[in-house]
């Protein structure tokens, strides 16, 4: 039956048959937005087995992934890998008749970041194709299988082809279009290459980017698009992992592993965007982005994945009018006769709803109890959740196993953790965070009178203003990540409804006013929220503003990291891989980082308080002997802009003047500068100091070059001699 | 009754059943054939014995696939071809044998008795003697497995040519329904319908009014093959099809499913043109193959539908902020009652909605999944 069998061969993944199409799913998201909700569940953020509309992430994405044609996941797990590894051989997933294959990856406990975890994957070298990388927090029905191929087929006309990012195109004001979450794409508009990307934070709200010039010169075609959501689907090729591996400085995806590629001009590869017309893709990645999707699913956005048709738990529902979903036949729930159901709500196993009870476009788990005048709106309970008498709840996600006793009241916002119990008549203001154990770090607030005489739970600070207090109080966070950052957290929380409007009417107020935001951050009150809190600098324009904030908090991060790098007597390499790490993600040029470390030499030798020259000479000599090798290590040899930097540094700050000699002699004795680069330098105008802006300054740039003449007067000397130089 | 057998191909019914779940084959036709195509490949992997264990993984397989589909039941078909598969064998092997086992005394089988086809049978079924010795005999005449397999692979060859020639047998009539000069109306884009009038084009001069169908716009494809095949063509926003009707003549619908009172399923909005229709007394007849006909009577209690489709044909995703406040509902299939349908144009002749019930019972006995 040849026409039959190529009806059924269309409709199954139809790959090149000895090559099953792969994907790799990242079960860790790297980041704390859903705490406590996450407490229990494996660490940090790791969203994937909660659950959504009473299916797992995991579920959604692995049947996402399957409805896309793929055979072979692997599920890189971190933490609670166990727990994961437990879930999956227990899930249907693992059967035989899935048609899948599931393995688990478990990396270090050291895994912080999406790039580590792909190193991981390229260790254990499973992949033998390009594959398809998602999160475990995926919900999506676009045919994927449909991207893969016309990701292969530009492979094959071009090798250097190596991802697709799958984008869906987004009205400018859409819902599931996170806030302060985006990206610009900038993409040749003929074969949609992407060209340049740029993450866009909510706050401060960026009003400018910056496009390499190059990119007009190449392509003739070029959009510039903000109305893309980025799905968080890539379609890799194999040596995506190799190249995480080459750059080991690379920790996020986007902003480092595509800018990184985009940027570079070495590794000569190309990313492409998809942008998706047909079909539904969206993350959860915070609480604000659980909400909406949730709401999707249950309005059936992401047709067939819905909780009737398609339940990747294999739980059935019903489907009635204005979109409730109940168990089948009514049997296992009960509905009081004067209960609301309202729109857009599911409903669990063993439900009970008493009498009065209003439920509104809220999703419950199963075993929830909700007794009478109850009311819960655009609320999610997952499961085991007893609401009590004349509740009020809304807006909000209740941890399994919670309970709401009589007559509290819950604000938008909240988040309850498992098991907690809250009441009688607890009263709890918007955004709080309750959880039975105290925050891992960041203090707690006790259990104050408003949860109710019966509570066991904990407040967490609210979330935005505790990850800012950490980030500057915390010397270990290496980078305060520009997404994590406090003032855009706030946006991703469900319940908050700033718009981008918003966000423009209080940005002139910030950068008047932001002076004293900085610490007033646990104080200001929810309007003001979506102010800029970062401290100002004198520069008019916001852009240069944020370059010299970006800057200022690189130089403080560098002497940090390298002042723990001298205690802790790490070596060269290591110290080299943190301020890579960090030149990369804060995009300072090199010169800054090179400046960063001549600095932090002057500083050990001055600190060597040595007195007389043979001491001093003796630091320099140990200091630079032991250090010096860095400032080649850091991703580039230039020691003519090392000499210039040691020479501006020693002109601006006076103390260090003396130094220049004997740290340049001794920097040539190591062999970091050699004769020629010191040659190099003295015959440049600039080095003389001439077109220094400060009077001050350029005497003292003189100074340097003399002292340097004098070097070269040595060097010749040597020459005349026929010693060799090198040496 | 022993149970010796086992199934076999378990792979083949739950990838099936997956992609039946996914919603990757739509379409009646296209899901039966597929159907046909994973029952033959479970029933040449399976071992059995007799017949009636033949049967039996049968309806556990058709119960399989029907169970994943939303509320049991979406692609009807695959329970009907099932059915089908197995009455076929059933008729076969009792020619076979040339007898059949008895059968209790039910108002069904009172119905039966009314046909002419098997008036012999129902004869010797009420004067036959008692079952048991009949079922010894069945046993012993089939043997093994291994011989009854070739019958059962022809009984479902039986059902595939069905099906494989459905198009044709639908249309093979086209010339006696339709007349010169006729102005036809239709919505969506059936194949059995496109098929029907081409077939009527080769003979008549006539007129086709196709409305688009929103959201799916289907009727755009269905106009444009139309006049591709030479058969003048209009094509025609939804709104307006009570207005046309008064020009209309007739009014050809395909269908999804029909239920055993003579209602169908189609796709959404051929509710309104039965309704208009109805208002000006213009006929409505439905192409449909006998493989649409399902053995139950209407069931669904909320909805005239079967099925709510993705929001986003309605209301692009890019203008998804109106979605808080609006419910946007997008139901795939329209209910068409009984009352409003003239005739069913079936592969197997014409037959009004009154007798459907009988059509579904001469082809798939009184058995249900």
């Amino acid at each position: 039956m040849p026409p039959k069998n190529s009806i059924i061969k269309d409709n199954l993944p139809s790959e090149d048959e000895h090559e099953p199409l792969q994907a790799v799913i990242l079960a860790d998201t790297y980041n704390e937005r859903l705490k406590p909700l996450t407490v229990e569940k494996p660490r940090v953020g790791a969203l994937c087995l909660l659950p959504i509309c009473n299916t797992t992430l995991l579920d959604w994405t692995i049947e996402s992934l399957s409805l896309a044609g793929v055979q072979e996941i692997f599920v890189v797990c971190t933490a609670h890998a166990d727990l994961i590894k437990e879930t999956l051989a227990a899930s249907k997933w693992s059967q035989p008749s899935s048609g899948l294959k599931i393995t688990p990856i478990v990396t270090a406990t050291t895994c912080w970041a999406p790039g580590d975890a792909l190193r991981d994957v390229y260790t254990h070298g499973v992949i033998t194709s390009d594959f398809i990388l998602v999160f475990g927090d995926l919900v999506s029905n676009v045919r994927l299988d449909e991207i893969v191929k016309i990701h292969k087929a530009r492979r094959k006309v071009d090798r250097d082809a190596i991802m697709t990012i799958v984008v869906k195109e987004a009205g400018t004001e859409q819902r599931s279009k996170p806030l302060g979450d985006g990206g610009i794409f900038v993409l040749d508009a003929d074969t949609n290459e992407c060209l340049y990307y740029e993450a866009v934070p909510g706050l401060p709200l960026k009003k400018n980017i910056h496009i390499p010039r190059e990119i007009f010169d190449k392509h003739p075609n070029v959009q510039v698009r903000n109305d893309l959501i980025d799905c968080g689907i890539d379609i890799c090729s194999v040596e995506v992992p190799s190249l995480f591996q080459d750059n080991f400085d690379y920790l996020d995806i986007r902003r480092h592993f595509v800018h990184g590629i985009l940027t570079s001009d070495l590794l000569d590869k190309s990313i492409h965007c998809h942008v998706v017309e047909n079909g539904y893709a969206a993350r959860v990645k915070d609480s604000k982005s659980y909400a909406i999707i949730s709401n999707d699913i249950l309005t059936r956005w992401t047709y067939p994945l819905v909780p009737d048709e398609n339940n990747p738990s294999g739980q059935a529902y019903e489907h009635r009018r204005g979109n409730v979903y109940l168990p089948p036949n009514n049997s296992s729930v009960q509905l009081s006769r004067s209960c609301k159901i309202g729109n857009n709500t599911l409903l669990g196993y063993n439900t009970k709803i008493s009498d009065n009870a209003q439920i509104i476009h809220s999703t419950l788990g199963n075993n929830c109890s909700v007794s009478a005048n109850a009311v819960i709106q655009d609320s999610y309970l997952w499961d085991d959740v007893i609401v009590e008498d004349g509740c009020v709840i809304e807006q909000c996600i209740i941890g399994k196993g919670a309970k709401i006793l009589r007559g509290s009241a819950l604000s938008r916002g909240c988040l309850i953790g498992d098991g907690v119990i809250l009441g009688p008549n607890a009263k709890l203001d918007e955004f709080t965070r309750v959880s039975t154990s105290p925050p891992v770090d960041g203090e707690d607030e006790g259990s104050p009178k408003y949860l109710g005489p019966k509570s066991n739970g904990i407040v967490w600070p609210s979330l935005g203003f505790t990850s800012q207090e950490q980030d500057e109080s915390d010397e270990e966070n290496e980078t305060v990540d520009e997404l994590e950052a406090a003032v855009n957290i706030r946006l991703l929380r469900i319940g908050d409804e700033t718009h981008l409007s918003d966000l423009q009417r209080h940005e002139p107020d910030s950068s008047s006013s932001s002076e004293e935001d900085s610490d007033a951050g646990s104080s200001i009150d929810d309007n003001a929220s979506t102010r800029s809190s970062t401290t100002s600098a004198v520069e008019p324009t916001l852009g240069s503003k944020l370059d010299a904030i970006a800057v200022a908090e690189f130089t403080s991060e560098v002497s940090a990291s390298l002042e723990r790098a001298w205690t802790e007597g790490h070596t060269v390499e290591n110290a080299a891989v943190e301020l890579k790490t960090l030149r990369m993600a804060s995009n300072v040029p090199l010169r800054r980082v090179r400046e960063a470390i001549v600095r932090f030499l002057v500083m050990k030798i001055e600190s060597g308080n040595g007195k007389n020259g043979g001491e001093v000479r003796e630091q320099i000599r140990k200091v630079v002997g032991r250090w010096g090798g860095l400032i080649d290590a850091i991703g580039g040899v230039d020691a003519v802009e090392t000499i210039e930097v040691l020479q501006e540094l020693c002109a601006r700050e006076p103390q260090h003047l003396s130094l220049f000699g004997s740290l340049l002699a001794a920097l040539y004795q190591e062999d970091i500068v050699e004769e020629n680069d010191v040659r190099t330098w003295h015959s440049k105008p600039e080095s003389r100091g001439k077109t220094a802006a400060d009077v001050n300054v350029a005497v003292k740039m003189d100074r340097c070059w003399s002292i340097g003449s004098r070097m070269i007067e040595q060097f010749d000397a040597q020459d005349s001699d026929d010693e060799d130089s090198d040496e | 009754m022993v149970s010796s057998y086992s199934i076999g191909g378990q792979n083949v019914v739950d990838q099936f059943a997956s992609v039946l779940k996914r919603r990757q084959v739509v379409g009646a036709r296209l899901t039966a054939l597929q159907t046909v195509h994973v029952l033959r490949q479970v029933i040449s992997l399976s071992e059995f014995s007799t017949i009636e264990e033949a049967v039996e993984i049968l309806k556990i397989v058709g119960q399989q696939l029907q169970q994943v589909q939303p509320k049991g039941r979406i692609e009807h078909t695959v329970g009907n071809v099932v059915l089908k598969i197995i009455h076929v064998l059933k008729e076969e092997h009792l020619s076979n044998s040339t007898s059949r086992p008895s059968q209790s005394f039910s108002l069904a089988n009172f119905v039966l008795m009314g046909q002419p086809r098997r008036q012999h049978r129902t004869v010797i079924k009420i004067l036959g003697p008692s079952s048991k010795s009949e079922d010894n005999q069945i046993t012993e005449h089939n043997g093994f497995g291994g011989f009854l397999k070739p019958v059962i692979i022809d009984a479902i060859q039986d059902v595939q040519y069905e099906l494989e020639a459905v198009y044709e047998n639908v249309a093979k009539n086209a010339r006696d329904h339709i007349h010169s000069d006729e102005i036809i109306l239709t919505i969506g884009a059936s194949r059995t319908v496109e098929t029907f009038l081409k077939s009527a084009g080769h003979h008549r001069k006539f007129t086709v009014i196709v409305s688009e169908t929103s959201p799916s716009n289907s009727g755009h494809s269905m106009a444009r093959s139309l006049s591709s095949a030479g058969i003048s063509t209009f094509l025609v926003p939804d709104s307006s099809i009570y207005a046309m009707m008064s020009r209309v003549n007739k009014v050809v619908l395909g269908a999804h499913a029909i239920l055993a009172n003579g209602g169908f399923f189609a796709t959404s909005g051929s509710t309104l043109v039965a309704m208009a229709a109805r208002a000006h007394s213009t006929p409505v007849v439905v192409c449909a193959g006998q493989f649409k006909f399902t053995p139950k009577w209407t069931i669904y209690r909320n909805h005239g539908t079967l099925d709510f489709g993705d929001p986003s044909q309605v209301l692009g995703f890019q203008e998804k902020k109106f979605n808080d406040n609006v419910d946007i509902v997008n139901p795939t299939f329209d209910y068409v009652g009984p009352e409003l349908v003239d005739a069913f144009i079936t592969n197997d002749g014409d037959h009004p909605p009154s007798s459907v019930y009988r059509l579904i019972k001469e082809s798939y006995g009184d058995m249900e999944l």
